[in-house]
């Protein structure tokens, strides 16, 4: 695909041919969309989140509906940070895609081994910490809640990565700015969010949760006025790059997520209501540049003044 | 796997909040397989996750296929409402493993037990088998006869042996598909099913230890429906891996998966 050079936008180890990525956890590691489009079309890959030793996940019914979006309990399975190394990161190394490698842990300890285990693969550009995830006990959920232990685990990992070091923050906490400056203080590179919104469903015929897990995270359409909120937020508190996500589908949220402060964008549930999603929105990107006139796609973005 | 718009060529009800949906575009090339399935965007925003439906039948010389669905909740309620000429965005054929319909020898005892709407995939199958010249029995389990569906359809195919249950009696025999298991004096040497998980795992203890070669669909609530977001795994046997539904599947070896 020819790409218009008014989409390029560099982060820090992600030089990025458009500021489109799909979301951690809603891509795997590839494999599967690449049966449907070239993958070099996207900016960058955020790859399922890694932990130390594989992870079988919770049980079944993982996902739930809700209007306009969808809860899920996967738990982080995954095949653990060895086997992405060796099995998983080859295959994305055939595109010319950079990628964003989403760390997961119980311990600061389990997040500096896997950062060890995939530092040296080539096409890793980044790091991304989920300290946010909601659906395991240990999902390192407390590390997110906390701006001391969020800064800690910064500074583990800074202090093992040769590579930029993104910090994937919660929204299921009262002041997201407060963690925003205290893993910036602590040397991160940059930042991600929104992960999902704890959230519930029960169905009315059993009286039962519909997740096995009982609670889930919310994603989708739902949460974008929550993620839109949060990243205008975080971008008056902080300088750091911003990777800003939760419900985008289309060209026209990604130019309200760039004018909410945010860098680029990644796209998680969308990808399942249209597997396409993520190239369209790529495709439909230059329009919008020239509807609203302007020379480049940072341009767009809010630059933190206040409004 | 394809992402298409098709064409809805009709919609009609064929049993109680039972409809088949008839369908057309170029994706039905693509279709080859029994037990394989679509993954069906519901028209509306709200509803973000696609709806799987399996692949009842296909005929390639019209350029069409049909699909079964009951309406269970909001989705399939909106699927029952479109019409003919409506158009329906649609990612399949999705699955890698269907029913291994071209193994069976002429000479074989193959067994198909559907029971509600685990019945339409295993049509296709039948109709795949017949034209491979094997003669099938089939057994076609719903709770009540204003459920029934597709009998006649089955019993106009060459040699195909129906049985119909219903759990009250009020159309075939009073019983469960498990019932008319059964009473068959043999194993037999194939067994095809599709239907509700505490059904899959009767026929799976009953016909175990035989010679049977055995096959069961599986479902699961889905996201991606490709093999990206592992909503949909179940467990392998030996507890020590797992398998997605919709990549690895649905269908599955008795005993390769936890049912
Ligand atoms: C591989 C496969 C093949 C299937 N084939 C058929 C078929 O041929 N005919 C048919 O009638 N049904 C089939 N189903 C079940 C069908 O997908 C569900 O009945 C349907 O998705 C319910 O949608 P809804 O919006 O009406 O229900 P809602 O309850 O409103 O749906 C809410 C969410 O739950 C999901 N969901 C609900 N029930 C199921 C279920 N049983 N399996 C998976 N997801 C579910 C929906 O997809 C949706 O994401 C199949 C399921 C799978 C996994
Ligand atoms: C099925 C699923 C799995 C996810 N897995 C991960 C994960 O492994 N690591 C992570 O940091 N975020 C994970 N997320 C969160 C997404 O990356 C994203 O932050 C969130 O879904 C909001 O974006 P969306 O509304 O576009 O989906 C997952 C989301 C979904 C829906
Ligand atoms: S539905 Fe996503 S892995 Fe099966």
């Amino acid at each position: 695909m020819e790409t218009d050079p008014r989409l390029y936008v560099t982060l820090p180890g992600l030089p990025m041919k458009n500021p489109v990525m799909p979301a951690s956890g809603c891509f795997a590691f590839g494999r599967e969309y690449a049966e449907l489009f070239d993958l070099e079309e996207l900016g960058a890959v955020a790859i399922k989140g890694t932990t130390g030793e594989a992870r079988i996940g919770n049980p079944t019914p993982r996902v739930a509906e809700t209007p306009s979006g969808m809860l899920n309990a996967i738990g982080l399975q995954n095949p653990g940070a060895q086997a992405v190394r060796d099995e998983e990161l080859p295959f994305l190394a055939n595109y010319d895609v950079p990628v964003l490698a989403n760390v997961s842990g119980s311990t600061p300890e389990e997040y500096v081994v896997v950062v060890q285990t995939l530092n040296d693969a080539p096409n890793v550009g980044a790091f991304e910490l989920n300290i946010s995830c909601p659906n395991v006990k240990e999902g390192g959920i407390q590390f997110g809640t906390d701006p001391d232990a969020a800064a800690a685990l910064t500074e583990a990992v800074k202090r093992v990565s040769t590579k930029p070091v993104y910090v994937k923050l919660s929204p299921n906490v009262t002041d997201v700015t407060a963690i925003a400056r205290a893993v910036e203080a602590a040397g991160a590179n940059g930042l991600t969010l929104i992960n999902t919104l704890l959230g519930m469903r029960i169905d009315a015929g059993t009286g039962k949760p519909v997740l096995a897990n009982e609670k889930g995270g919310l994603s989708g359409p739902a949460v974008k006025p929550i993620a839109l909120r949060m990243i205008h937020d975080v971008r008056q508190g902080t300088k750091l790059p911003i990777i800003g996500m939760g419900g985008v589908q289309s060209a026209e949220d990604v130019i309200e997520f760039l004018v909410a402060g945010a860098d680029v964008v990644a796209v998680g549930t969308a990808n399942f209501s249209n597997p396409f999603v993520c190239p369209t929105i790529i495709r439909e990107l230059p329009e919008w540049l020239d509807k609203l006139d302007v020379a480049h796609i940072g341009a767009l973005r809010w630059q933190g003044e206040k409004i | 796997m394809k992402n298409e718009s098709l064409t809805v060529v009709e919609n009609k009800t064929i049993a109680a909040k039972t409809h088949e949906m008839t369908l057309s575009g170029p994706l039905v090339d693509a279709i080859d397989q029994p037990g394989t399935f679509l993954h069906v965007a519901v028209p509306g925003e709200d509803l973000v996750l696609r709806r799987p439906i399996s692949i009842a039948a296909v005929n390639q010389g019209a350029g069409t296929c049909a699909i079964v669905y009951k309406e269970e909740g909001d989705g399939t309620e909106r699927l029952a409402r479109c019409r003919a000429g409506d158009q329906l965005e649609v990612l399949g054929p999705l699955g890698n493993q269907g029913f291994p319909v071209e193994e069976p020898l002429p000479g074989d005892d193959v067994l198909l037990i559907g029971g509600g709407v685990g019945v339409p995939p295993l049509y296709f199958a039948t109709c795949e088998l017949v034209k491979r010249g094997v003669s099938v029995s089939v057994i076609l389990g719903f709770q009540t006869a204003a459920a029934v569906f597709y009998a006649r359809a089955f019993n106009e195919l060459p040699g195909c042996d129906v049985h119909v249950m219903t759990d009250d009696g009020s159309n075939g025999r009073a019983g469960t598909v498990i019932d008319a298991l059964n009473e068959r004096p043999y194993a037999p040497d194939w067994l095809f099913s599709c239907g509700p998980r505490g059904m899959l795992r009767a026929i799976e203890t009953n016909a175990a230890d035989s010679k049977t070669h055995g096959y069961v669909s599986l479902e699961e609530r889905m996201g991606c429906g490709i093999g990206a977001c592992f909503a949909c795994v179940c467990e392998t046997n030996d507890g020590a891996s797992y398998r997605k539904i919709c990549r690895d599947g649905p269908v599955f070896a008795f005993k390769e998966v936890v049912l």
